[in-house]
């Protein structure tokens, strides 16, 4: 089963006379447990597929579908609440919450849970384990380095157990060092927990290491490889 | 979580970690919210001074056209005519004697009162904090003041006290909620009469403390007692004593109405105040606010947030100026008295208590605008601006 299927996506952004055609009619296919690259210039549309799959941004026209449901048929509320429960997005540039410590910044999506306060500390504790910051909950982002800054922010993308992790350029501002430890706990977290990752990457080598990779161009998808679907872990050509 | 309780402590963090900013605006909104709760302190004092209640009884008895206590004369003699009048349940001649007729903030009043009867009823109401009534009565020139002049001059029982030429010993000190006790030293009117006239003119006093037996026939009363006088060498103006208050507090009473400006404008100051740092918050945290939709937040959350934040610095602010008035107020005990009479300024709860809701509610309202906005913004939007 296909985890996301978009048809006829368009997004136009309309600035002054002038109409910018981000999307022009995406079709896309994503199964479910897969990890995806995508790749293009840019300009040529990536941070904006990867919004309108986050359901924080709508599209101009076609349809996405997301483990069955249309997110075209719900209101600003009710995408809310889908986002909280079926999205986690790792931003650039970490996008973590200043006044918060690392442990408020991973407790935030799971304050809209109805989870007691016992198991929304264990699930807080849990993520920061996962992506070995058990040992920083007290830590402000500034007294983090951009590496955890990341890590901290793929803890809060994945304590909610989203079924979708939407990653836009996740290492793009990180050292070699840090960029492999962000790329090894995405991967990581796509074969141990099944999560469907798509992830904005400029990087061959980072795009190497996700099962597929699609290209886009101008709006459009271009010359994806036939036959190049499928989960990571079914592919050998990812290391580790 | 519970929609509205899930926002509060991020917006607790987001004012007790960014000290400086909220430590500024709350202290703003403390000094406005202090004038606004001391302005209408004030205003209160005039309105319980001057405003005639329903149960009012007590009558003041003045020489006509007379508007000083220096030039106000009448003979002590009056008493019984105007005992005699129906309705009037008591008379008591008092002598004023102040060392200040114009309006000021350090005015003695002395009021010569008779011997006997008026202490003990006047003091039923209010409570001798130290010295004696017996002490009192035991020398002629003994006084019993009130306890904001006892505290201004620093007086103990027992001191001695002179004031507009009249020398005194303190028998006794007392505290009293009436307004007109507070600057005041009671004292033998015998005694007053002569120190004051020079052995002159025994038996003139200043006016006569009538107090009636049917409240709601106090004018009735009033007039009954010039019109007996009328025609006397010595006619008189007989008005309940709140007006009197009114007349004599003219000036101080245009003041207070005209400061009450001051507070409302300290009001829109705290709007100001408010208004512009949530505004300046609002426009930081773009990117907060566009984090925390993407996280499921929802607009309504956002704008729940915004005005929480508005209205904690509201009730910050307002609790720290309107119970730093109260205790000010307290501590100074301040008494406008002019020509023998006083205004008080006293501390209430309601005046404090309407202080902390004022600023909160306007703090409330004065995050809707921007919380309007914050709520509206698109989340791809609030990040391409952040
Ligand atoms: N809100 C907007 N208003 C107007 N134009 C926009 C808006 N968002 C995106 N665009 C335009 O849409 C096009 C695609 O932008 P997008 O951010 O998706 O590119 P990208 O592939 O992510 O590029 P990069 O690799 O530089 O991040 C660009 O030309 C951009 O200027
Ligand atoms: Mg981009």
């Amino acid at each position: 089963m296909s985890a996301i299927e978009c048809r006829n996506l368009r997004k136009d952004y309309v600035r002054g006379e002038e109409v910018i055609q981000t999307l022009q009619d995406v079709d896309i296919d994503i199964e479910a447990g897969s990890f995806v690259a995508l790749m293009g210039p840019s300009g040529s549309g990536k941070t904006t597929l990867l919004n309108l799959l986050a359901g924080i941004d709508r599209p101009t026209g076609g349809t996405i579908e997301i483990g069955g449901q249309d997110i075209g048929d719900l209101n600003r509320n009710g995408l809310a609440a889908w986002r909280s429960t079926h999205v986690g997005y790792i931003f650039q540039l970490y996008n973590l919450v200043p006044v918060l410590t690392a442990y408020e910044n991973v407790e935030l999506p799971l304050l809209l849970h109805r989870i007691t306060a016992a198991e929304r500390h264990e699930r807080v504790a849990d993520a920061l384990s996962l992506v070995g910051l058990a040992d920083r909950h007290e830590h402000y982002p500034r007294q983090l380095s951009g590496g955890q800054e990341q890590r901290v922010a793929i803890a809060r993308a994945i304590v909610t157990r989203p079924t979708l992790i939407l990653a836009d350029e996740p290492t793009g501002d990180l050292d070699r060092a840090s960029a492999a430890n962000v790329m090894d706990l995405l991967v990581r977290l796509n074969r141990e927990f099944g999560q469907t990752i798509v992830m904005v990457t400029h990087d061959p080598s980072t795009a190497a290491r996700a099962g597929r990779t699609v290209h886009l161009d101008k709006g459009k998808i271009v010359d994806e490889p036939e036959h190049a679907h499928g989960h990571a872990h079914d592919h050998g050509e990812h290391r580790k | 979580m519970n929609a509205l309780l899930r926002s509060v402590p991020i917006t607790w963090k987001n004012l007790s970690r960014r000290t400086l900013r909220t430590v500024l605006t709350v202290a703003g909104i403390a000094v406005a919210t202090f004038l606004f709760s001391f302005v209408e302190s004030m205003r209160d004092g005039v309105r319980r001074a001057t405003e005639a209640g329903a149960a009012e009884t007590r009558l003041v008895v003045y020489r006509k056209n007379r508007f000083c206590p220096f030039t106000s004369k009448l003979p002590q003699s009056y008493e019984r005519t105007i005992r005699d009048v129906p309705g009037v349940k008591s008379a008591v001649p008092v002598k004023i004697v102040v060392n200040n007729c114009r309006a000021s903030l350090d005015v003695v009043t002395f009021r010569g009162v008779p011997d006997e009867g008026f202490m003990e009823d006047h003091l039923q109401g209010a409570s001798l904090r130290s010295g004696s009534l017996a002490d009192w009565k035991s020398r002629s020139d003994a006084v019993i003041v009130g306890s904001a002049l006892a505290d201004r001059r620093r007086l103990r029982a027992g001191d001695r006290f002179d004031a507009a030429g009249v020398r005194t010993l303190v028998a006794g000190i007392f505290d009293s909620d009436d307004a007109q006790d507070q600057n005041v030293a009671y004292a033998h009117l015998g005694f007053l009469q002569e120190t004051a006239e020079r052995g002159g003119t025994g038996g003139i006093v200043t006016q006569f403390n009538v107090e009636v037996t049917d409240p709601s026939k106090l004018e009735d009363v009033a007039a009954a007692i010039d019109e007996r006088l009328a025609h006397d060498q010595f006619p008189t103006t007989t008005r309940p004593e709140s007006a009197f208050v009114a007349r004599a507090a003219r000036d101080v009473i245009a003041l207070v109405s005209f400061a009450g400006i001051v507070g409302w404008a300290s009001l829109a100051a705290v709007f100001a105040l408010i208004a512009n740092a949530i505004a300046l918050a609002v426009r930081d945290r773009v990117r907060d606010h566009a984090i925390l939709q993407t996280l499921g937040w929802t607009g309504m959350d956002i704008a729940w947030m915004v005005v929480l934040e508005a209205g904690m610095l509201g009730a910050a602010g307002g609790a720290i100026g309107a119970v730093a008035a109260y205790a000010a107020i307290g501590f100074a005990k301040l008494n406008f008295t002019m020509e023998g009479v006083s205004i008080g300024v006293t501390s209430s709860a309601s005046v404090t208590a309407i202080g902390i809701l004022l600023a909160t509610a306007l703090g409330a309202v004065a995050g809707l605008a921007p919380a309007w906005t914050a709520s509206r913004r698109e989340i791809v939007q609030g990040f391409r601006t952040a």
